[in-house]
């Protein structure tokens, strides 16, 4: 039979919190983390708002990375990484480092580091490159480095499968423990704020002018955000042996690829629905036992359209309550499906599942009981987290309950 | 592994050709890609010799009069080799359409060219004038997207960062979903290109040749190496269950047994800790083929004339194999082909797939004197018969992530 695996730790960095506790109170209370961009200078821009982390103090988290070698992507992951294990109890240098991996998601890796590359290009200024771009700039440094913070030395993998990227690394950490290639992996996503994610969709129409409103007739778009979220995946057995707090087991997962487009989603939102279909199969689950989705919800007119198609396809009649936390922290990019992998997971733990804010007027092609503006408290067996990309990459994982 | 998983076709595009049986003649003849990089003037840099690909043209592999534009370099390379495994494993349009393919890339860039050039159009001209194509690029996975969409590949698409180990962490990955019953058949590999962007990066960094003002060396383990050459490429594997393979009657170019992962938490600043990243990497695959160390034939690792890199990688594999590191055949293929990045592991993949059939293991072109911090017996200039037995493939990354992947002859052991 093939282990059980278990999330006992949960870290993240988001713009309304960082850590469990403060990151799950903000979302319950339905707080959002827009405000003027300040990352950069947006004034030759038609957008100006954005969800960045504000007064992120990583001296408070490196301890043995110094966070001027480090890229600021890898900053948040290593703060998540941290959290997460503390969350987790777990002290990192008394586990067979051996045993130990991580797997992360990006989308941009460490955009800021080449943006400075480019600063040299566009000001002629070349012979001032050095070395930081090619030892700092690629991104599965964000891996590498949190395993090298936390001393970690099994395997280590950097998927950029861009806005599902989270979910993705989820899905892998997974698959390395059911083969019994590691025995407790960290798990996640992490993007930094960047001009070249911001420039490209504020030119693409895509962004919103001042909030973000999921599923609402009158939504105007997605606000971008930066942030990192860390999952603490074991065994249940190991979890048990050691005592841990378990937030959720993960059931299953699925990953399909649209094969249509690289920025606009297949028009009947078929990837999304055979990801979710493949992951209910691959768990043995009906779609009757999940009460809760986390959507992928950018709050852009054709996202949300067709994610309540596929929703509708995979659900039928049944109205499942659907959230997008990304109401709140914007999208936050590779983070984003990691941080809503968290929030699954404190779902099934508390039962209690957070709204979609900002939601004034339904949309009818959008027909979705989409916990508008407050948390619900329910029973919730078990939640499926949903996330989307380009390159038409889609990801569905399925958290629930822990039932030893 | 639980089963092993068999490989039926093969694509490349590189440096030196775009057909397995080319390439390989090319790399037992020794035949160097590396020379004076010719893209982009490269005034001011201490070293500029790469592995570029001349004339690379995508209609030569995905049909005249189609338009091109909405991929960059990395993306038609990429869906160029794409198409080349397909064909070659046998699959045409009507299976292609039935079969939910998968794509598991190993790239280090996706296009750094695309992104860099994106954000400075911006800076120039005004973010209102950046080309929206070019932003669908601008993202990492976006050659394995795009290779998606040509090929209608709906099957998982994973991405995998990384350099010269990605495209080792790519078979494995696409392995395991094969072996675990999660994915029928898998082009699994890795693509990058050679642009300005990166190659200024890494000249500046310290790591290509030439980059100290010495004469240009990069020859792997050779006592006088100095760097690398920046190659580029893409190659692609499909790799199926050998039970559906076997099914529709595929011609099986040999087995992926097993594969080994294991990172260094100095992030290579530390040379042993390197080794003993390898060495585990080794270990676990070799374990996990259920192979010892005595069973290899031969072995191509990921040097590439990286000052430290290539001895770490050479002391972990020689720590793994005992012994049995005295005399194993061992061969460098980017002595040829120069260092291209994500697509490396994968041509070290295909490389050794062409020594199976034919039994000649290339040497290493240009080494002339072993660096004698390399502890292996088999590394050599000259190109050799070897036994048609299992391959150990290494890769050391540049951030201390190290892998290893064993491949047989045939369809390898069952269960």
């Amino acid at each position: 039979m093939q282990p059980r695996i278990v999330v006992t730790g949960i870290g993240a960095v988001t713009p309304v919190g960082t850590g469990r506790e403060e990151m799950w109170a903000a979302l319950l209370a339905g707080r959002s983390g827009f405000s003027p961009v300040e990352s950069f200078d947006t004034s030759r821009y038609p957008v100006h708002v954005g969800a960045e982390v504000r007064g992120f103090e990583p001296d408070r988290h490196l301890r043995r990375l110094a966070p001027g070698e480090v890229g600021r992507a890898s900053q948040l992951a290593v703060a998540a990484g941290r959290l997460a294990l503390a969350d987790a109890g777990l002290d990192p240098d008394a586990l067979d480092a051996e045993r130990c991996g991580v797997a992360m998601g990006t989308t941009s890796g460490e955009p800021q580091i080449v943006e400075r590359f480019d600063d040299r290009v566009a000001g002629d200024e070349l012979d001032r490159v050095d070395g930081e771009f090619m030892d700092r700039y690629p991104s599965q440094l964000i891996a590498a480095n949190l395993a090298a913070e936390i001393g970690f030395a099994g395997p280590v993998t950097m998927i950029p499968t861009a806005c599902a990227a989270g979910n993705y690394a989820v899905a892998h950490a997974f698959d390395v423990l059911r083969a019994g290639r590691a025995d407790l992996m960290l798990a996640g996503g992490a993007d930094c704020f960047s001009r070249i994610t911001y420039t490209g969709f504020a030119r693409l129409g895509a962004i919103a002018p001042e909030r973000c409103q999921p599923f609402d007739r009158d939504r105007q778009g997605m606000i971008p955000g930066e942030g990192a979220a860390v999952l603490v995946l074991e065994t249940a057995e190991r979890a048990a042996a050691r005592g841990a707090r378990v937030w959720a087991e993960i059931a299953s997962y699925g990953l399909t690829c649209d094969a249509h487009h690289m920025t606009a989603a297949h028009p009947e939102g078929d990837g999304a629905a055979r990801a979710m279909e493949e992951a209910l199969a691959a768990g043995g689950l009906g779609p009757d036992d999940v009460s809760y989705v986390s959507a992928h919800g950018t709050g852009t007119p054709t996202n949300d359209r067709l994610e309540a198609a596929a929703v509708r396809r995979v659900f039928g009649e049944r109205r499942v309550p659907v959230s997008s936390i990304k109401s709140m922290i914007g999208h936050t990019m590779g983070a984003a499906s990691a941080i809503e992998a968290a929030v699954c997971a404190l779902a099934v733990t508390d039962d209690r599942v957070p709204p979609t804010a900002n939601f004034e007027r339904p949309d009818p092609d959008c027909d979705l009981d989409c916990v508008p503006n407050e948390a619900r408290e329910m029973p919730v067996e078990a939640a499926m987290n949903n996330a989307y990309a380009f390159g038409g990459n889609n990801a569905s994982v399925i958290f629930r309950k822990w039932r030893p | 592994m639980s089963a092993a998983v068999a490989i039926t076709g093969v694509g490349v595009v590189t440096p030196l050709g775009d057909a397995l049986g080319a390439l390989h003649e090319a790399l037992c003849r020794g035949e160097r890609a590396v020379s004076p990089i010719e893209r982009f003037a490269a005034d001011g840099l201490a070293s500029a010799l790469g592995a570029e690909i001349a004339g690379f043209d995508p209609a030569r592999y995905l049909g005249e009069g189609r338009n091109y534009r909405p991929l960059d370099r990395n993306g038609r390379l990429t869906a160029a080799a794409a198409e080349l495994a397909l064909a070659d494993g046998g699959w045409d349009e009507a299976g292609r359409a039935r079969a939910a393919v998968g794509l598991v890339l190993g790239t280090m860039f996706g296009s750094v060219h695309t992104i860099s050039e994106f954000d400075v159009r911006a800076l120039k001209a005004g973010p209102n004038y950046v080309k929206p194509l070019d932003f669908a690029n601008s993202v990492i996975n976006a050659p394995a997207g795009q290779s998606a969409i040509w090929h209608g590949l709906r099957g998982v698409n994973t991405t995998i960062a990384g350099g010269p180990a990605a495209g080792l962490q790519a078979l494995a990955y696409a392995a395991d979903r094969i072996a675990a019953g999660r994915a029928e058949t898998v082009l699994a590999g890795g693509s990058d290109e050679l642009c300005f962007e990166s190659f200024l990066g890494f000249a500046r960094a310290g790591r290509t040749a030439g980059a100290s003002g010495r004469q240009a060396r990069p020859v792997p383990f050779d006592a006088r190496r100095d760097g690398f050459a920046l190659g580029e490429g893409a190659t692609l594997l499909v790799l199926e269950s050998a039970e559906g393979a076997r099914r529709r009657g595929a011609r099986i170019l040999g087995a992926l047994a097993g594969h080994g992962a294991a990172f260094d938490p100095s992030r290579r600043r530390d040379p042993a800790s390197a080794a003993r990243a390898v060495e585990r990497a080794v270990l676990a695959a070799l374990a996990d083929a259920g192979l010892a160390a005595a069973d290899l034939a031969f072995a191509s690792l990921s040097a590439d004339g990286s000052v430290d890199g290539d001895v770490a990688e050479a002391r972990g594999v020689a720590a793994a194999l005992g012994a049995a590191a005295y005399a194993l055949p061992v061969t460098a293929v980017k002595s040829m082909l120069g260092e291209p990045l994500g697509a490396g592991g994968a041509l070290q993949a295909a490389a050794a797939l062409a020594t199976f059939g034919d039994g000649r293991l290339p040497g290493i072109a240009g080494l002339e004197e072993t660096d004698p911090e390399v502890p292996l017996g088999g590394v050599a200039a000259a190109t050799r018969e070897v036994r048609r037995g299992p391959a150990l493939l290494t890769a050391l990354d540049f951030d201390g992530n190290a892998f290893a992947v064993v491949l047989v002859p045939g369809e390898g052991p069952k269960g």
